[in-house]
Order: C-alpha cells, then sequence, then structure tokens
C-alpha cells in the first residue's frame, strides 16, 4: 500500500515537473531557412521518392544568434488538412504534447550555411499532406529555434505523400481462399447434419 | 424419496409390457406434485398421442433418480432431465463439460476477432487514412450487428439446437474476419468491422446451451462462467494482437502488411472452434435436435406465442436497457480505451495494449462473481436482493466511471480503470441471475434480447460520447458514466408480484411462482400438458422469496389469475 502511494504520489510529481518545464512552440524562434524540393501539390510515393532540403541560417538576424545550436533535425509534419478530425495529430503549443511532426527525417550537425541532403520517403509514412520542419537544439538537448518550408499559416508549399497499401496479391489470395473454404464447409455441415438424421430416422 | 420397491414397480424396462395407462394410474396415486413425476406423466402422455405403443416400451420412464444404466452412461452425476446437477471446470467429459469447454471457447474467439482492430488502430488509422469520425462509425458497426443478431440466435437455437447455430454463424462470420487484411478504404474497414461483430451473438447460444445441459443448481455457474470467460477475449486481444503484430514486423514485413498477416491469427482461431463445436459438440445429453425432433421426442414449441411472451414482458426490456449500460459500456471501452491510453499518456502499442487488456481480462473473475454474488443475496433476500445488488453495483460501476474520464496520471487511471472494470463486469454477471426468472416459456427469446439490448447500449454510447471530434473522449468517459447512472435508475421498476421490487414487496393479493410462470399458457396448451415444465421451474424458484416466512400457498388445481 505504501509503495503503491509512493508510486502515485511520484507520478503525480513527475507529470507537473513535464508540464512545468516544456518548453513551447511560440517561444522559438524562426532562424532557419528550410527550402524543400517538392512543389506544392506534388504528390510523393512512399518507399520511391526523393526529398532533397536545402536549409541554412537566417543571415538578415544578428550574428551570434546562433551560437548554441549544435543539432538540427528534421521532421515530416502533418499540414492542417490532415489534421482535421485526426486529434492524434493535434497542433499543441507545449512541444512535449505536440502531435503536428511525428516522422523523424535525418539529425545533422549544425552549421551555417550550405547545407542539403537528399532523402527518400520511408514506407510507413502514412497518405497525407505534409511540410518539413527543422528543430535546433542546443547541447542539452532542448529545442531552441525551428525553420519550416511552409509559412505561419501553414498554407504554402504542402506536398503530398501517396503511401504504400500494404496489401499484396498473396495475402489477397490467402484471404479469399480462406473465405471460401469456410462457407463451402458452411454447407459441408448442414450436409452432414441432414445425413446424420436421415440414418438416425432410418434405424 | 421414494420407496424402493414403489421405484422398481413404476420404471419400464425395454422388455416390460406394463400397461401405459396402468403407469399413469400409479402415478396419479402417488400423492403431492412432483415435477418429475409428472415430467414422466408428460412423456407417456405423448407417446400415447402417438399411439404407438413400440416406443414406449423402448423408452425408458422413470421416477426419482434415473437407474445405474443412465447414471453410468453419463461421467457427471445427472438429474432426470440427464442435466449435470454438478459443475466441474476441469473435467472435458462428453456432452456437458465438453459442450461447455467448446462454447466458451468459440464465444472467446468471436470476441478476440470482434476486437482484433482497436489496439492495432494507431497502424490502421494510418494505413486506411481514417478520421476520428470513420473509427467511431466502425466501431458502432462492429457491436450493432449482434444487437439484432442475438434476439435472431435465440430463436435460431430453439429450431436448429445451439450447436448447429453457433458453429454456424461463427463460420459464416470468419469470412469477415479474413477479408480485414484486404481492406483498403474507410468505408470497407467499416464494412468488414459490421460483418465481424455479427458473430457476438453465439452469446445467446453459450447461455442457451449451458441452461440445457446442467440443472438449475449450477446453471447460474456454468452461465457466468461461459459468458465471464467469453467476454475474456475482449481484453486477451488487445495483448494478442499487438504482440502477433510485432512478431511479423520484426520478421520483415512493413507495419501496413504486418497488421494485415496478423489477421489470419483471429480468423483461424475462430474457424477452428466451429469445428470443433460442431464436431465434438451434442445439443443436448441425450443427443442432437436434428435426430431428436425426427424421433419425436423433443416437442416444438409455438414461434408467435413465444415471441408474444417474450416482448409482452415489460421486466424484459427494463433488463435490456440496463444491460446496455454494464455490458455496452464493456463493448464501448474495449473499443476506445487503447487509443485513449496511447493518445492521451503518450505509451508505446505495445503499453497501450497491455493496459486495455487488463480491463477486459477482469472477466475471469469479475462476471462469474457477479452470478455467485446474486446467488448469495438471493439465499438471503430471495429476488429483492438479486436487484437492490445489481442497482448498487452499477450505480458504483457508473461512479469509478465518472472518476477515469477525470483522472489526469497514468497509474491512477490504471487503477480507476481496473475498479470500474469489476463493477461493470459484475453487473454483467448480476444481470444474468435475474434474467432467468422473467419468463419460462420465452427464456430463448428474453435472453436475446438483453443480450441484444447491451449491443444497442454500446451503439448509443459510440454514437453520442465517441463519434467524430465533438467531445475529446476523456469527457465521453465521464459523460457515459453519468449515464450509467441514470439508465440504471430503472431497476427501481421491476416489480414480479410473487417476489415484490426493491421497493415494494409482493402483492398483498395472494400471487404465487405458479400464478406468474403459467399465465405465459393458455388452457388449450395447458391440457395438451405442454406447460408442465414451466411447472417444474415455478417450484424451483420458491427459492426466490429468500428467508421469510413461506406464507403465500402453492395452488394444485387453481386458475391462476393474469399479472400485471
Amino acid at each position: 500500500m505504501a509503495i503503491q502511494g509512493f508510486l502515485v504520489v511520484s507520478l503525480l510529481f513527475s507529470c507537473l515537473a513535464a508540464t512545468s518545464y516544456g518548453l513551447t512552440f511560440s517561444s522559438l524562434q524562426e532562424s532557419l531557412i528550410v527550402t524543400a524540393s517538392p512543389k506544392h501539390g506534388q504528390v510523393l510515393s512512399a518507399g520511391e521518392d526523393n526529398i532533397v532540403v536545402t536549409w541554412s541560417f537566417n543571415k538578415s538576424l544578428a550574428a551570434g544568434t546562433d551560437s548554441s545550436y549544435k543539432t538540427v533535425k528534421f521532421k515530416l509534419c502533418y499540414a492542417p488538412v490532415s489534421q482535421q478530425d485526426r486529434a492524434w495529430r493535434k497542433t499543441e503549443d507545449h512541444l512535449n504534447k505536440d502531435k503536428t511532426c511525428q516522422h523523424n527525417i535525418v539529425t545533422k550537425p549544425y552549421s551555417s550555411s550550405n547545407n542539403t541532403f537528399t532523402w527518400t520517403v520511408e514506407r510507413d509514412v502514412p497518405t497525407a499532406t505534409y511540410f518539413i520542419r527543422a528543430y535546433a537544439y542546443n547541447s542539452a538537448d532542448h529545442e531552441v529555434a525551428y525553420g519550416q518550408t511552409t509559412d505561419a499559416h501553414k498554407t504554402t508549399n504542402l506536398f503530398n505523400v501517396q503511401a504504400i497499401s500494404g496489401r499484396h496479391v498473396s495475402l489477397d489470395i490467402a484471404s479469399i481462399c480462406f473465405s471460401a473454404f469456410s462457407v463451402v464447409s458452411l454447407f459441408g455441415f448442414f450436409f452432414l447434419e441432414k445425413r446424420k438424421a436421415k440414418m438416425s430416422q432410418a434405424k | 424419496m421414494w420407496p424402493s420397491r414403489l421405484h422398481k414397480k413404476l420404471y419400464v424396462t425395454p422388455q416390460s409390457t406394463i400397461s401405459p395407462f396402468k403407469l399413469i394410474a400409479q402415478a396419479a396415486e402417488c400423492g403431492q406434485a412432483d415435477c418429475t413425476r409428472s415430467q414422466s406423466v408428460l412423456r407417456i402422455w405423448k407417446s400415447l398421442k402417438l399411439a404407438n405403443i413400440q416406443r414406449l416400451s423402448n423408452m425408458e420412464v422413470s421416477y426419482g433418480a434415473p437407474p445405474e444404466s443412465v447414471q453410468k452412461k453419463f461421467a457427471l452425476p445427472v438429474d432426470s432431465e440427464h442435466k449435470a446437477t454438478e459443475f466441474r471446470l476441469f473435467s472435458v467429459a462428453a456432452p456437458h463439460m465438453r459442450a461447455f469447454h467448446l462454447s466458451w471457447v468459440s464465444f472467446f474467439a468471436c470476441f478476440v476477432s470482434t476486437f482484433a482492430a482497436p489496439p492495432l488502430l494507431p497502424i490502421i488509422r494510418d494505413d486506411l487514412d481514417l478520421t476520428a469520425t470513420d473509427i467511431g462509425n466502425a466501431g458502432i458497426a462492429a457491436v450493432s450487428g449482434a444487437a439484432f443478431a442475438r434476439v435472431a440466435m435465440g430463436t435460431a437455437c430453439d429450431l436448429f439446437g445451439p450447436r448447429l447455430a453457433s458453429s454456424a454463424l461463427t463460420l459464416i462470420t470468419a469470412p469477415a474476419v479474413y477479408c480485414t487484411a484486404i481492406a483498403n478504404s474507410p468505408a470497407s474497414f467499416i464494412l468488414v468491422r459490421f460483418f465481424t461483430g455479427f458473430s457476438l451473438a453465439t452469446f445467446v447460444s453459450t447461455q442457451f446451451w449451458m441452461s440445457s445441459l446442467f440443472s438449475s443448481k449450477v446453471v447460474g455457474t456454468a452461465n457466468g462462467v461461459a459468458g465471464g470467460w467469453g467476454n475474456l477475449g475482449g481484453g486477451a486481444t488487445q495483448l494478442i494482437m499487438p504482440l502477433v503484430f510485432d512478431l511479423i514486423h520484426n520478421i520483415g514485413a512493413t507495419k501496413f502488411t504486418a497488421w494485415r498477416i496478423a489477421f489470419f491469427i483471429p480468423a483461424l482461431f475462430q474457424t477452428l472452434s466451429a469445428y470443433g463445436i460442431f464436431f465434438l459438440g451434442q445439443d443436448l445429453p441425450d443427443g442432437n435436435y436434428s435426430q431428436l425432433h425426427k424421433s419425436g421426442d423433443k416437442h416444438k414449441d409455438n414461434f408467435s406465442q413465444v415471441f408474444y411472451h417474450a416482448i409482452t414482458n415489460y421486466r424484459g426490456w427494463i433488463l435490456a436497457l440496463t444491460y446496455g449500460y454494464c455490458f455496452g459500456v464493456e463493448l464501448t471501452i474495449d473499443n476506445i480505451i487503447a487509443q485513449y491510453f496511447y493518445d492521451r499518456f503518450n505509451v508505446n502499442l505495445h503499453t497501450a495494449g497491455i493496459i486495455a487488456a487488463s480491463f477486459g481480462l477482469a472477466n475471469l473473475f469479475s462476471r462469474p462473481a457477479g452470478g455467485i454474488l446474486s446467488d448469495i443475496m438471493a439465499k438471503r433476500y430471495g429476488m429483492r436482493g438479486r436487484l437492490w445488488t445489481l442497482w448498487i453495483v452499477q450505480t458504483l460501476g457508473g461512479i469509478f466511471c465518472i472518476f477515469l474520464g477525470k483522472v489526469g496520471s497514468l497509474g491512477v487511471s490504471i487503477a480507476v480503470m481496473i475498479i470500474f472494470s469489476v463493477f461493470v463486469q459484475a453487473a454483467c454477471g448480476l444481470t444474468f441471475g435475474i434474467v432467468p426468472f422473467v419468463s419460462r416459456r420465452s427464456l430463448g427469446i428474453v435472453s436475446g434480447m438483453t443480450g441484444g439490448g447491451g449491443n444497442v447500449g454500446a451503439v448509443l454510447t459510440q454514437v453520442i460520447f465517441f463519434r467524430g471530434s465533438r467531445y475529446s473522449t476523456e469527457t465521453g468517459i465521464t459523460l457515459m458514466g453519468i449515464m450509467i447512472i441514470c439508465c440504471s435508475l430503472v431497476i427501481m421498476s421491476i416489480y414480479f408480484p410473487q417476489w415484490g421490487g426493491m421497493f415494494c414487496g409482493p402483492s398483498s393479493k395472494v400471487t404465487t411462482e405458479e400464478d406468474y410462470y403459467m399465465s405465459e399458457w393458455n388452457s388449450a396448451e395447458k391440457e395438451r400438458g405442454i406447460h408442465m415444465a414451466s411447472m417444474k421451474f415455478s417450484e424451483n424458484s420458491r427459492s426466490e422469496r429468500g428467508r421469510r416466512v413461506e406464507s403465500a400457498p402453492t395452488p394444485i388445481n387453481g386458475t391462476p389469475s393474469t399479472y400485471v
């Protein structure tokens, strides 16, 4: 009982701690410029097509702003149209509750200019509309800045991904065969039952 | 008990040539109404009607306990109807215990299939591009089919026997589970969940089968354990499916293929259980329906009469409503709880599955415990005790449901969920402690109505609270708890003239159990003697008076007054 009580209290504390610490998205500075190769409305196939991402520090901001940036993490984020009626993709200001960006692309060490990489859209990316966001982390692994391929209202430069369906011909055939087998067995049951009844009547 | 020489006189062996008229005369000589005797008299009467003396001499007619040769045929001790008087959990002896194990395993398989999708929804919703509305609709579809199917199943059991009815239903819904693997859109997903959900009607065949094979002393236990262990499937599937998915994913399939392959497991399980029932099961201790119908040993009741007496009994409707707020709530939680923990507390798929499973796994003991508690309260307080216990337990379930929606931390949420599950499932067991007494003639249809009401409750709750994005899941859970409390209040309106209700004692007019159950038969039917099973049941149900002084006399030949 005492241990249960202790567990409950420590869980409550950790939850409180997490929420009270949490960084918010609105506190981050948009200091990175990120561009991606897909045009607005382009459809990419998961597992096949590539995205070329170019990123750099926004030179118009004061020099020294980026002194704390150590690594940059790129994520694939859902556009508002793909978040509608899907609470599991909701945007929240608290970064540790935010579910907008659920697919990691790559993590790169920070450098202020001439950065580019190519990424093949992975096979487990679902069908939806996306944009790309980069978070800059400091040495304590906390977000300090960000940059994204779309504007603040998330209306421009959105591209689509068409996912793999996961279906295979062999699966289709197996499903249909087993289903047919079940139905045929059912008729077999009825036939057997009628025969048993007739036999017992004849006795 | 009978003196042995009288017993020997009355027992007819195949070689005997005692005239049936002499038998009846001897039966009439013997004093008080003993239902075993009256059942045997009924059998003689039926045979005479068929004017087939040869069949009579081949039939065993016994008074009191069946003779040694009959007893030896069965592994368990049986009564005069050959129903088992003991419930031995670890035996698989045919036909009683074997049928018990076959029926709970196949009901378990149907539950596993019906709720196989919810634990994998975080993967499926991405693959099929589902919205919250689609997911809600699929959850509703999964439980709505059985709302009607359960009522139809009661009739099917009556006509074809539980063995054929349940194996046929299990087999015909298996293709829906196989085809879940090839679903490719929200519409197809909703369709496969809809057709898979029909399999939940096997609840009725389970209860019907147990009631045919076990005597009234142990039928409560048999029904409660079979029902509870079947419902276990709703919890076990939350563990099984993520595990199977993980296994297949680790072997090398992508996530979007792995979940599809995973569905073959519940589908195969369902198919195999249907085969098991068909080849290893038996409808009645003496044989299967098709054989017994042809040989004339089983009487077929008039469907329209049975149906009329079921739908005009208001108690059946009330229990259908309240069952919607214990079992219906259980079904709803089975549908939403894994996603709730995954999304609200950010646990991974595996962990969400384990937590969700513990809700359904409580059925291992909580539903049987509800049935046993009902019997214990009835011993002391009779039917009034059963009613009060049901209301208290179900209301407490509602209160813990309100807490569940309010609690914001993972550990406390799990604890509250488990307490909530125990109360809600015990309420299910308690409900079926009352259902057998609502009607004797129409027991099948009343059970089907109550069972169907459970599914209707699940549909209603999901439509109002868990569809689309109007309420967050936690708000929906709290509101559901409030609805449980409100709908449980109708239990207060159940009143049995011979036993009373929650707030009133038995009727001041002299009303007996016979009056209540005999009013389901008209005088023409009574003349044919087909009401005898109800007579026997009325006598046995006198135990529902509890421990108070038995003041109401038993009419021997009175014309019963109609009730309510």
